[in-house]
């Protein structure tokens, strides 16, 4: 089993404010990890880094992905080599469409491949068939990007760029925040119907809801910039019944 | 007592200077203005006009973010043309692909090009002038009135799709050129209309554009306004229009070209029911100067106007849109909305965006709004994360900025066509994309 992701003593500011204060993390392929951790923990920090979020100062430490340097790949190059970040709080772009930014997205990932660009027809019926996975409504690829959308909505929009683009490290940053149970269940089996042995999934999450849909094969408690705590799915359950203090009333 | 000499905007141009030269250019095109066009009594009274209006001072709200300062050099006097095949081949490589269904009209530097034309019978040059009263907002109207050397004069009757094309090349001997357009739509009559601008008399002459249109009562009227010079070009255009009761007029404004432009617009909506929607679009670059001075004014009951302009400034470039809608007392149960946004793309680039609005009656509904900003970060960041490059990502964002206003060609032969001259000028091959 091949290591995908690792991280080494990683430390990040934003300003001046030390936000990751030296996290390790192997993720190997075809496992699914949760990050848990109560809020301002710094999970969405990290999610940020892996993807190339401008403001954040890695000031020590290393981001290896598939043997080499992450962190010296711009946002665009990290996702065309196959990181995927799903947003919590995905943008609307009014007048980008849909269908235009998937496929897009789409073109840029298989030219990094050395593949020619998808034809307009095999791109709509691979689109359309994810979109019926996720029951999105065919009307929406010709919206513009998350205009008007609910945060739902926006969710699964997030899940169906992630099966459209097949990337090799899908990060999803809460994408089980604001969900009702049915698009939990939506999102979850989306996320499922992505497991695969040469893939990783990373979910960052607040609560131990989704992970009884999605089974993680590892679970790991960030707070304060580290990782307490790293376990099986028990972990996870075993915080849903106890909370957080506990683990953060240890560490100190 | 001794008057105290007023600031003159234009540098070192003085108004005494100014006047000068204006009496200066009637002596050295007195011959070419024809009384056909305009009768000598308008010409005068426009030059005194003029005159005495002299040239915008520093604190001129209406002019203030104009750039003028070549007014102390360049030509304000019209020259003789050159003959007509020297004027056609010079201009052929500027024409653009021929509209379907459009009757076109060709001017060059003023002056219609029959060889480029097509037979218009709606051109009736023998009609009454369309010379509609001007403020010192429209001031540079009067040196038109007083120089044009030729018109487009029109009455539409009926239905008519017209592309008037008003070229400019420059000559061996520096010179101002004056192209305008007169057009009178008649009741219930139904006007389709481009008119674009391109080429340059150079950076020592002046394009003066006056445009008047009067939409007839139950007319209809597309119009686009291309304005899409050389990068040398200095372009002052007055343009007015007038709705009659239940004439709807949809306007759309490009402006990407030149190195200066001012455009004075004033719409008047004096019939009830009167309808004006107007969308603009800006976008230039390096140190070019793109001023809009827009006055709509609702003067009777029931009128509408809605105004959408955008622009985008890149590297040293300034964009500034006043927009001043006042709705008079007799304009109740009306409506007026206005949305200005301005993308700024370098640190040194400047919009300004002044929306105005004043009221003088109850029972209106209105809204307006300005913003002005740079590419959103997180809209930015969410692009790349999906693997688009900076470059593909800014030209999207920048096509979708657009977008509202550019809805508002809705022509779909017209829409493609000025979609393709944007892109061309955003650089984008995104926009390209898109509109495969």
């Amino acid at each position: 089993m091949s290591t995908l992701l690792s991280i080494r003593d990683l430390h990040v500011k934003v300003g001046d404010r030390e936000v990751l204060r030296g996290i390790n993390l192997d993720v190997p392929a075809g496992q699914v990890h949760a990050i848990m951790g109560p809020n301002g923990s710094g999970k969405s920090s990290l999610s940020h880094v892996l993807a190339g979020k401008p403001g954040y100062a890695v000031t020590a430490g290393s981001v290896s992905y598939l043997g080499n340097d992450l962190l010296v790949l711009p946002p665009e190059e990290r996702a065309r080599a196959g990181v995927f970040l799903g947003f919590q709080y995905p943008v609307e772009i009014p007048g980008v469409n849909n269908a235009y930014l998937l496929r897009a997205a789409l073109n840029a990932a298989r030219r990094q491949r050395g593949q020619s660009e998808i034809d307009a027809f095999d791109f709509l019926n691979i689109v359309k068939e994810r979109m019926a996975l996720m029951k999105m409504d065919e009307a929406f690829l010709s919206r513009g990007m998350n205009e008007g959308f609910s945060g739902g909505e926006k969710k699964r929009n997030e899940i169906l760029q992630m099966l459209v683009l097949e990337p090799k490290l899908a990060i999803l940053d809460e994408t089980d925040s604001g969900l009702d149970i049915d698009a939990l269940k939506l999102v979850a089996a989306g996320i499922n119907t992505l497991r695969a042995p040469e893939r990783a999934i990373v979910l960052v999450t607040h609560y131990q809801r989704l992970l009884d849909h999605v089974a993680p094969d590892q679970v790991h408690v960030l707070a304060r910039g580290r990782i307490l705590r790293s376990g099986g799915p028990e972990l996870a359950r075993e915080l849903e019944q106890r909370g957080y203090d506990w683990l953060l009333e240890e560490a100190a | 007592m001794s008057a105290v000499p007023r600031p003159p905007i234009p540098g070192s141009l003085s108004n005494a200077a100014y006047e000068q030269r204006l009496r200066d250019a009637v002596m050295d095109s007195a011959t070419l203005l024809n009384a056909k066009v305009l009768p000598v009594s308008i010409r005068s009274a426009a030059l005194n006009k003029a005159l005495a209006a002299g040239l915008p001072q520093l604190r001129d709200d209406l002019w203030r973010y104009a750039d003028l300062k070549y007014l102390g050099s360049a030509a304000l006097a019209p020259i003789a043309a050159a003959a007509d095949d020297v004027l056609t081949h010079a201009v052929s490589a500027l024409l653009p692909p021929r509209l379907a269904g459009y009757t076109r009209l060709v001017f060059v530097n003023g002056r219609p090009l029959p060889a480029l034309s097509d037979d218009c019978a709606q051109l009736t040059a023998a009609a009454k002038p369309l010379v509609p009263d001007r403020t010192k907002h429209e001031r540079f109207g009067w040196l038109n009135d007083a120089f044009a050397t030729d018109v487009a004069r029109l009455t539409v009757s009926e239905s008519l799709q017209l592309e008037i094309i008003f070229a400019a090349v420059a000559g061996a001997t520096r010179q101002a050129v004056y192209p305008r357009l007169e057009i009178a739509v008649a009741e219930q009559a139904n006007l389709t209309l481009v008119e674009r601008h391109l080429g340059s008399v150079g950076a020592d002459g002046l394009i003066n554009v006056a445009v008047q249109v009067h939409a007839g009562a139950g007319s209809q009227v597309r119009h686009l306004r291309w304005q899409q010079l050389a990068d040398d070009a200095q372009f002052l255009d007055t343009t007015q229009i007038a709705l009659d009761r239940d004439a709807s007029y949809r306007l759309a404004m490009l402006q990407l070209g030149a190195r200066s432009a001012r455009t004075s617009f004033r719409a008047s909506l004096y019939g009830a029911g009167a309808e004006l929607a107007l969308h603009g679009v800006s976008v230039t670059g390096g140190k070019h100067v793109l001023d809009h001075s827009l006055l709509v004014d609702h003067l009777a009951t029931n009128t509408t106007s809605t105004q959408v302009f955008r622009a985008i400034a890149r590297e040293q470039a300034r964009i500034a849109c006043r927009s001043r809608v006042e709705v008079s007392k007799q304009a109740g149960g009306s409506r007026a909305d206005q949305s200005l946004k301005g993308l700024v793309d370098s640190a040194r680039a400047e919009i300004d965006l002044r929306p105005q609005l004043e009221i003088h009656t109850d029972a209106v509904r209105a809204s307006h709004g300005a913003t002005t900003g740079a590419l959103d970060d997180n809209m930015r960041f969410y692009l790349l994360s999906r693997g688009l490059d900076p470059d593909t990502a800014r030209g999207l964002l920048e096509w979708a900025f657009l977008e509202d206003a550019i809805r508002g060609i809705d022509v779909p032969q017209l829409r493609s066509a000025a979609e393709l001259a944007l892109a061309a000028t955003l650089g984008s091959s995104v926009a390209r994309q898109v509109l495969q």
